[in-house]
């Protein structure tokens, strides 16, 4: 790829980003949405979102689409169906009663969140398998938690959409899996250097790799067609301040991926995590948007994660061996 | 008698919000067992009749002897890995470091309800550890209290038995710790940094005297006092600390509602109290 149009994509992709203004952006992170650019364009075998799920997609770019038709749609793939079930009857992610009819589910989603499950179902198949750095199962497990923590924060703060914080804690390390599986070598060397040390992954992998899971995570959910909401908490997960569509819904998914990484749900350990609660400007952020968070039992929030941390460990699973 | 998940969930609920202490899930069949003890001792039939003898004017008396059921009141070294890992690995090099640019290089520790000693001795061999590094030159002091002057001698004389040394590391076994036919017997260098005293930490005109520790361990001590006594306590442990310093409570324990001052310091496996 000539050197102009790879300039042209990065800056679009920067300005799509920031809402079309570039005002405050920072040029670190342009450098570093560029290196990851150039990273996932070298990977020829990128996966690709299944079939029935980009016409999923594309059925729900219709403007007058049925709900039925969707579920039609769904249902010719099985795994996927599953998947669905699974994720909306899971223990951490309940409806009032047990949701059995694909229709019912998608009804209950609604249809502006079939879009992000069936992207998620997507991501789920393409790395669903060991293949990297790490155990792939610890990923999902952490993935999950954060999912549900998320959603447990965003109820506390009275956040309109609790499925939207949900999936967006699922799908917020798209880009470790990346890492893991195309950049194995460099990844672990990587894991190598912070191993029981206090150092944020992020940091580490800004200074050894020029770029870090957020950007190239961002340039993931970008080619897959994420909706925009979703590629900032890709990207600014780890700084939620600097987001510019949402930002509570970033901080969301940045503190509750901050108490998963400090309870049972942090990648087997690969990631020594210490803050500050009261330092954190997620935390700023969300006692914003809702003072009464201020009041919040800490400590016990962070004993009943201990306690759900079985729960999402038998959703992983349950996810995963539901082939049929 | 097994327990019924609604039961466990108010004693849990009541357990937590009287003593500060939270039951996980996994502790269930644990729990249980205690309870069965302390049931039969009362002479009540079912948990829920349990639950309202607690819940009486004598319940207090008798919420002392389900928490010692609970607590097994024993100690041993090595207990709480997670908060030794944090200091290791993060909060004692940014103490020595930001006392260090200050010329300061002396580190004051307190073990609160010392018991017979495991706690404090287990910081004195880790601290010791680093004497050739990151501590060269500094003046360690360790101090252990306790109400009970018997636990207080067995601390001073540090022989121990295998329970209490089971968790000891390899590394450390070898070089501080002497099997003398099954009598575990501390070596001088790990007692040498470490002093016993005996405190009630209800004697007001005592505690403002404990002045400037960098960090201060209180393990499962606080679960015994009602509110209003543990709100006094805890502020004299703030008042006790370096302005950065840190304050650790035992597994499992919660100051919340106790104490607003203090900032909640997340690491893997646990949290700290930061001045």
């Amino acid at each position: 790829m000539g050197l102009m149009t790879s300039l042209r994509q990065f800056i679009s992709l920067a300005v799509s980003l920031t809402k079309n203004s570039l005002k405050g952006f920072n040029m670190d992170k342009l450098e570093m949405i560029k290196k990851a650019e150039q990273l996932v364009e070298k990977i020829d075998d990128l996966p690709t979102i299944p079939v029935v799920a980009t016409q999923v997609l594309q059925l729900l770019d219709q403007p007058e689409v049925r709900i039925e038709d969707v579920a039609d749609l769904m249902l010719s793939d099985q795994v996927m169906t599953a998947r669905v079930m699974k994720m909306i009857n899971s223990p951490v992610y309940k409806p009032g009663n047990e949701i059995t009819s694909l229709k019912r589910a998608l009804v209950y989603l609604g249809l502006k969140h079939i879009r992000e499950v069936a992207l998620t179902t997507s991501f789920i198949k393409a790395f669903e398998v060991d293949s990297g750095a790490f155990e792939i199962s610890t990923f999902w497990e952490h993935s999950f938690g954060v999912g549900m923590v998320s959603k447990i924060l965003a109820e506390k703060i009275g956040y309109a959409d609790l499925e939207k914080a949900y999936i967006a804690g699922i799908i917020h390390d798209l880009g470790v899996v990346f890492l893991s599986n195309f950049m194995q070598d460099e990844f672990k060397r990587v894991l190598d250097a912070i191993l029981n040390k206090p150092v944020k992954l992020v940091d580490a992998e800004a200074q050894l790799l020029g770029t870090t899971h957020c950007e190239i995570g961002l340039c993931m959910a970008r080619k897959w067609n994420f909706p925009e909401a979703y590629c900032e908490v890709i990207a600014y997960h780890h700084s939620p301040s600097e987001a510019t569509i949402d930002p509570v819904l970033c901080a969301i998914v940045n503190l509750s991926d901050l108490f998963c990484s400090v309870r049972e749900l942090n990648y087997g350990g690969r990631e020594w995590v210490s803050f500050n609660l009261f330092e954190e400007k997620a935390w700023q952020i969300l006692k914003n948007e809702s003072p009464s968070l201020g009041k919040l039992d800490i400590e016990r929030f962070c004993y009943e994660l201990d306690d759900a941390i079985p729960d999402v460990k038998e959703l992983v699973d349950s996810i995963f061996n539901s082939k049929e | 008698m097994s327990i019924s998940d609604k039961d466990f969930d108010q004693l849990r609920d009541f357990i937590y919000n009287i003593c500060g202490m939270y039951f996980h899930s996994t502790k269930k069949y644990f729990l249980e067992s205690r309870l069965a003890r302390r049931m039969e001792a009362t002479g009540t039939k079912t948990h829920m009749d349990y639950y309202q003898l607690l819940k009486t004017l004598k319940g207090a008396e008798e919420l002392k002897f389900l928490m010692d059921e609970i607590t097994t009141n024993e100690t041993y070294f090595f207990r709480n890995v997670p908060q030794l890992n944090a200091l290791e690995t993060k909060l004692l090099p940014e103490i020595v470091e930001a006392k260090n640019k200050m010329g300061f290089r002396k580190l004051r520790i307190w073990s609160a309800g010392s018991s017979s000693g495991e706690e404090a001795y287990t910081l004195s061999m880790i601290l010791l550890e680093k004497r050739a590094t990151l501590l060269k030159d500094w003046i360690i002091e360790i101090v252990g209290t306790d109400i009970n002057e018997t636990v207080i001698s067995q601390a001073k004389e540090g022989v121990y038995s295998a329970y209490s040394v089971r968790n000891i590391p390899d590394l450390y076994k070898r070089k501080y710790i002497r099997d003398e036919k099954g009598k575990f017997i501390l070596s001088p260098e790990v007692k040498k940094f470490v002093t016993f005293n005996k405190l009630n930490l209800y004697d007001d005109s005592k505690m403002i005297f404990m002045k400037s520790f960098d960090f201060i361990f209180c393990a499962n001590v606080l679960i015994y006092f009602d509110t209003a006594s543990k709100s006094k306590v805890v502020q004299h442990f703030y008042n006790n600390l370096q302005p950065y310093g840190y304050f650790f409570v035992g597994q499992s324990e919660s100051l919340h509602g106790v104490n607003d001052k203090f900032k909640t310091v997340h690491f893997p496996g646990g949290f700290t109290y930061k001045k």
